[in-house]
């Protein structure tokens, strides 16, 4: 906690200030698209860093987040719709809710290892796709979608992009801040220890399950809480959202970002994003541009775009570290 | 007796790796187990840290049933081991992996480590402390913030062992520690041995290396197609006919 007081530099101020301003930036030259990008990027932020939580520190892969997704924003605006509960507590609850049916799924899902577990993620999805297009009684609104408020802040409307901006932002440093903690702690640990070597986890006392379990439910709580976000910023959902190409979006975002970090899952939402926005023309061949972006990483920068410029700037930093020695 | 196995048996099929062995260890000593190469020395300890579960028998540690368990559960009652292929997490730092070791030990939950509450941080403080403490026992505590997979293959076999010691286990399991190591290695193990000895922790090791065994065993088992062929002292074990025609693959 200390560090993130202390370590003000001149360079962080510099971001903070970018951060703070980039609306006015974006009306000034005229571009207020620009907005609505920065505040889709921060809820795509904070899904990819759950997902990041289950598969960059668990090891666990999901090819089903976009359920997680939609059921934090179908939740919301339902409980808001049918119990006329107000927007934010609707956010946590449906948060909350994602996050149980999240460690109801892990459960027997946290037996299986990779293609096995990517296979029954994908099931999931679509079995939540199609329940929100077949739904009892037509509670979601089936093909229609449902029609919804914006977030009402204790009576502040946040019905601008600008204002739902900086509540994206406030919201990505609350989610990131506690990633931070959390990795950093005893839970981390054990989370990171099972993704290097579940045998040896299991072996060393850490109940593996449990914590797999636990890593699962806390990203489905994020990824869920970025729903809700999505629902009120664009104050309709509809199915067509929460197919499995949001799932694949997601990851594709955090193996372009990079696994395993903060700042990873960060860098791949927006740089992504930015891709997927500047190519609208050519949205029929999306999939093919994230299979593209896949590709990509995989074969060539294993540790993500973040990762991958960590790992090169640490080496140079090395590099001259050890001429100097040298020359001393 | 700290570990009682009773007419302990397990099969794959139609193999009985384990065959009605019955052992008994004082708490205290460095026991050894030595056998010929598929004597089901491996099989055995995965037996005792709850990798596998036996078809019969039972097994009590501190007068409690512990067979049966999952090996977390094992590892939580007092039971630390190390693998005979070395399975540490590699890409965390040499700290974390003894930090890792004592998680059992360390009871921050879920909602401390998310909002790191003064009692996590404190624990959090301690537990790293003690994990150079530990570090430094084994002569690691230079490399602590390097990579686990970085270090050398010995160094990887120490650290293996301290990550098992870091859980304050009452009794652990070595399996081979002295595989690949050279023989100034070997003499360096042998006084660590003693030294987790004096640390108050029980040994039950397997290892190939006979003149190891026989110089820091204080009781020594020999198995031999899944059953126990012998057991005593190094001298008796070194003068049993049955051990030597075993050894030597003898006609009987």
């Amino acid at each position: 906690m200390k560090s993130v007081v202390k370590g003000f530099k001149p360079s962080k101020l510099a971001i903070a200030a970018v951060l703070l301003l980039l609306p006015a930036l974006f009306s000034a030259i005229g571009f207020s698209y620009g907005v609505l990008v920065s505040c889709f990027a921060s809820l795509y932020i904070i899904a990819v860093s759950g997902l990041d939580i289950d598969f960059g520190y668990c090891g666990q892969i999901s090819m089903g987040h976009a359920a997680f997704f939609a059921i934090g924003a179908y939740g919301s605006v339902m409980l808001h719709k049918y119990l006329q509960l107000p927007i934010l507590a609707t956010m946590l609850i449906a948060s909350v809710l994602a996050t149980i049916i999240g460690a109801v799924i892990a459960y027997p899902a946290s037996k299986l290892v990779f293609h096995f577990l990517s296979l029954a993620t994908i099931a999931f999805g679509e079995i939540v796709y199609t329940l929100l297009l077949n739904s009892p009684g037509g509670v979601t609104g089936n093909a229609v979608g449902l029609f919804t408020d914006s977030i009402n802040l204790f009576g502040f409307k946040i019905n601008t992009y600008s204002r739902f901006y900086y509540f994206g932002l406030v919201c990505v440093g609350i989610f990131l801040l506690a990633k931070h903690l959390m990795v950093n702690s005893r839970v981390g640990r054990a989370w990171l220890a099972i993704r290097e070597n579940s045998y040896a986890a299991n072996g060393m006392g850490i109940n593996v399950t449990k914590y797999k379990v636990m890593a699962f439910a806390v990203s489905a709580f994020y990824t869920g809480f970025a729903g809700a976000m999505y629902a009120h910023l664009v104050r309709y959902i509809g199915p067509d959202t929460f197919t499995q190409k949001q799932s694949v979006m997601f990851v594709t975002m955090m193996l372009f970002g990079g696994t395993g970090s903060i700042l990873g899952p960060f860098t791949g939402a927006v740089l992504v994003l930015m891709i997927t926005e500047s190519l609208r023309a050519f949205e029929q061949y999306q999939m093919l541009i994230y299979g593209f972006l896949l590709l990509m990483v995989v074969v060539a920068l294993p540790g993500g775009i973040y990762g991958e410029t960590k790992r090169l700037i640490g080496r140079i930093a090395a590099k001259r570290k050890g001429g100097k020695a040298h020359a001393s | 007796m700290l570990l009682e196995i009773n007419n302990l048996c397990l099969s794959f099929g139609g193999l009985k790796a384990t065959n009605d062995v019955t052992m008994h260890m004082e708490e205290g000593k460095i026991n050894g187990i030595i056998g010929p190469n598929g004597a089901g020395k491996t099989t055995f300890f995965n037996l005792i840290s709850g990798v596998y579960k036996p078809d019969s028998g039972n097994i009590l540690f501190d007068g409690k049933r512990i067979d049966g368990l999952k090996p977390f559960e094992i590892n939580q009652a007092g039971i630390a081991r190390t693998y005979q292929v070395i399975n540490l997490f590699k890409k965390m730092s040499v700290l974390d992996n003894v930090m890792v070791g004592m998680h059992p030990r360390l009871t921050s939950k879920f909602f401390a480590s998310l909002v790191h509450t003064k009692a996590e941080r404190e624990e959090e403080a301690r537990a790293r402390e003690k994990a150079y403490e530990w570090l430094d026992f084994v002569g690691l505590k230079d490399y602590a913030l390097e990579q686990a997979g970085a270090l050398s293959y010995g160094q990887q076999r120490l650290l293996e062992i301290v990550r098992g010691l870091a859980s304050d286990p009452k009794l652990i399991l070595l399996d081979e520690p002295a595989a690949g190591m050279n023989s100034k290695e070997k003499e360096e193990l042998n006084l660590l041995l003693r030294k987790i000895l004096q640390k108050g922790v029980t040994l039950l090791i397997v290892e190939h290396d006979m003149k190891l065994m026989m110089n820091v065993s204080d009781k020594i088992f020999v198995l031999n197609y899944g059953k126990k062929l012998a057991e005593g002292t190094p001298q008796e074990i070194q003068a049993n006919p049955e051990v030597i025609a075993a050894y030597l693959g003898g006609d009987d």
